[in-house]
């Protein structure tokens, strides 16, 4: 589903992100990408989505060289990954419903199947009776589930998460990673970028560290440290 | 694309009235721009007017023997008008000159008592085509026998010219300038209303929007930017112009203003239409520029 051959990133301050970075995940798999502030975790996710373009070496997501993209493609690229983010990117102006049915909106579907799709995800992600709340009256675990709503209202084969659970309690945090799960298990693959040490050790999934730029690490049921 | 023109009207008015204090500054922006490009193309469309009522002026008069024969006028008459530039004859008895001559002295003194009978010869007024022909059409009137002399303006002519083709050449330049300024400005002024929305923008883009669909809702807003101003210098325009012209009008009656309501439509027209597309391609232009810088 998402391979990364070779791939490196310099800054044009000359900073190298990543290293000879060479990663493979398959379909539906539960990543959790850890790694110390400034290791390259949120690099290495904006390149999936073309938030940013690799120095050299090859991004491929579902069988597409991501760097070698026409720009005008880059759009329906980001159709099919769904983005979360630490501090969650809503609109403020706008109810919750408005927020996740922005990101069909876009994609110019029509207004019933809009209304169908945001209810049916705002319902899995438990914020249905908050449809009509503006971000200001939401918690934060609140607008992290709105945020990811709006991620997967497309129904994205992929999920990327940035610090998911960067400012929330560890109450909040355990619901919000319950809540990835639940979207990996319907078939969706899911990147989770973080430094939250317990929640990795909890959830025994694939670890891949990062240090410096460079994957030192990549276990199967793996804790945050060795 | 169609289903989503009603979200981009939506959009377009919403972006429109939250950002209401940055709209009002570009439609205000728009309208002073527009009223100071209306004023400007008024004054020089009346300065062309003026400049070309007396260019029109292009005549050379012939003036014939005193004792000449209503007969040979007649003749003369068709001789002269088939001379070549020459598109109106025009014969004026020595008494209607005399007339003329004692309206124009007559509030100082009364000719009649000075001079006891009409000293004038007979003339006859010949309007050419260009300034150029002036003195080729005078040359050719002499020759005639019964002409004793015939006079132009030659001086006045050529600087009424020179006046004519600077107010036109340098009024089409100055409206170019001014122009570009305006669009310049309207450009930065709506570059504000994005910059402002810059996290909307990054967000529609993160969620996969095109950059058309970026673009539209602030190419309506431009729109409706566009087409306010548009109306509101027009009004302010249409309401001074007819204050000050009819003033001017009254109070110096040789003045030509202009008050072709046919002429006047075409200049609000342009003010209307050059609001919206002032608003449409500063909306464009800015959104399209911030796009390519940030996105």
């Amino acid at each position: 589903m998402i391979e990364l051959i070779n791939v490196s990133k310099t800054y044009s301050n000359g900073i190298d992100v990543l290293c000879n970075v060479n990663l493979n995940i398959g379909k539906e798999e539960f990543v959790f990408i850890v790694g110390p502030s400034g290791a390259g975790k949120t690099t290495l996710m904006r390149l999936l989505y073309r938030g940013e373009n690799p120095s050299s070496g090859k991004v491929i997501v579902d069988r597409v060289n991501v760097a070698e993209l026409d720009a005008e493609q880059v759009p329906y690229l980001r159709r099919n990954i769904g983005v979360v983010f630490q501090d969650y990117k809503l609109l403020p102006k706008r109810t919750v419903f408005e927020n996740v049915a922005f990101a069909l909106r876009v994609t110019g579907a029509p207004r019933s199947t809009i209304r169908r799709k945001v209810m049916q995800s705002l319902e899995l992600v438990g914020m249905l009776r908050r449809a009509s709340a503006f971000p200001d009256e939401l918690s934060g675990g609140e607008k992290q589930r709105a945020c990811i709503a709006r991620a997967i209202v497309n129904n994205p084969p992929i999920l990327l998460a940035d610090e998911p659970t960067g400012n929330l309690d560890p109450t909040t945090s355990w619901d919000i990673i319950q809540l990835l799960e639940k979207i990996n298990k319907r078939n969706t693959t899911v990147l989770v970028a973080t430094h939250n040490k317990s929640i990795v050790d909890d959830m025994k999934r694939r670890v891949v560290a990062l240090e410096n730029g460079r994957i030192v690490r990549d276990q199967q049921l793996g804790g945050y440290n060795v | 694309m169609f289903s989503n023109i009603e979200f981009f009207i939506v959009e377009a008015f919403r972006s429109f009235k939250r950002g209401a204090l940055m709209s009002l500054v570009a439609v205000g922006t728009i309208t002073v721009s527009l009223v100071l490009f209306g004023i400007f193309l008024l004054l020089v469309i009346n300065l062309g007017n003026v400049v070309g009522d007396v260019s029109s002026r292009l005549d050379v008069v012939a003036y014939v023997d005193k004792d000449i024969s209503l007969k040979e006028a007649g003749a003369l008459q068709i001789e002269l008008a088939k001379l070549q530039g020459v598109t109106k004859v025009r014969y004026i008895s020595n008494d209607e000159s005399w007339k003329e001559f004692r309206k124009d002295f007559g509030a100082k003194l009364d000719l009649n008592e000075v001079v006891r009978y009409n000293p004038l010869p007979h003339s006859f007024m010949l309007t050419v085509r260009t300034p150029e022909l002036l003195s080729t059409v005078a040359d050719e009137v002499v020759k005639n026998d019964l002409v004793v002399e015939a006079s132009y303006s030659d001086k006045m002519v050529a600087k009424i010219k020179s006046l004519v083709d600077a107010v036109r050449i340098g009024g089409a330049a100055l409206v170019i300038l001014i122009s570009i300024a305006t669009l310049l400005i309207v450009v930065n002024t709506i570059r504000l209303t994005v910059l402002a929305r810059e996290t909307d923008i990054s967000i529609m883009k993160l969620v996969g929007a095109t950059n058309t669909f970026v673009k539209f809702p602030f190419i309506i807003e431009g729109i409706i930017i566009g087409v306010i101003g548009g109306v509101s210098a027009f009004l302010i325009l249409k309401l001074a112009y007819d204050a000050v012209a009819m003033r001017l009008a009254l109070a110096l009656p040789f003045l030509p203003i202009m008050t072709d309501q046919g002429l006047l439509l075409v200049v609000y027209v342009v003010m209307i239409f050059g609001g919206t597309a002032l608003g449409m391609l500063g909306a464009y232009i800015s959104v399209s520029k911030v796009l390519k810088q940030k996105f």
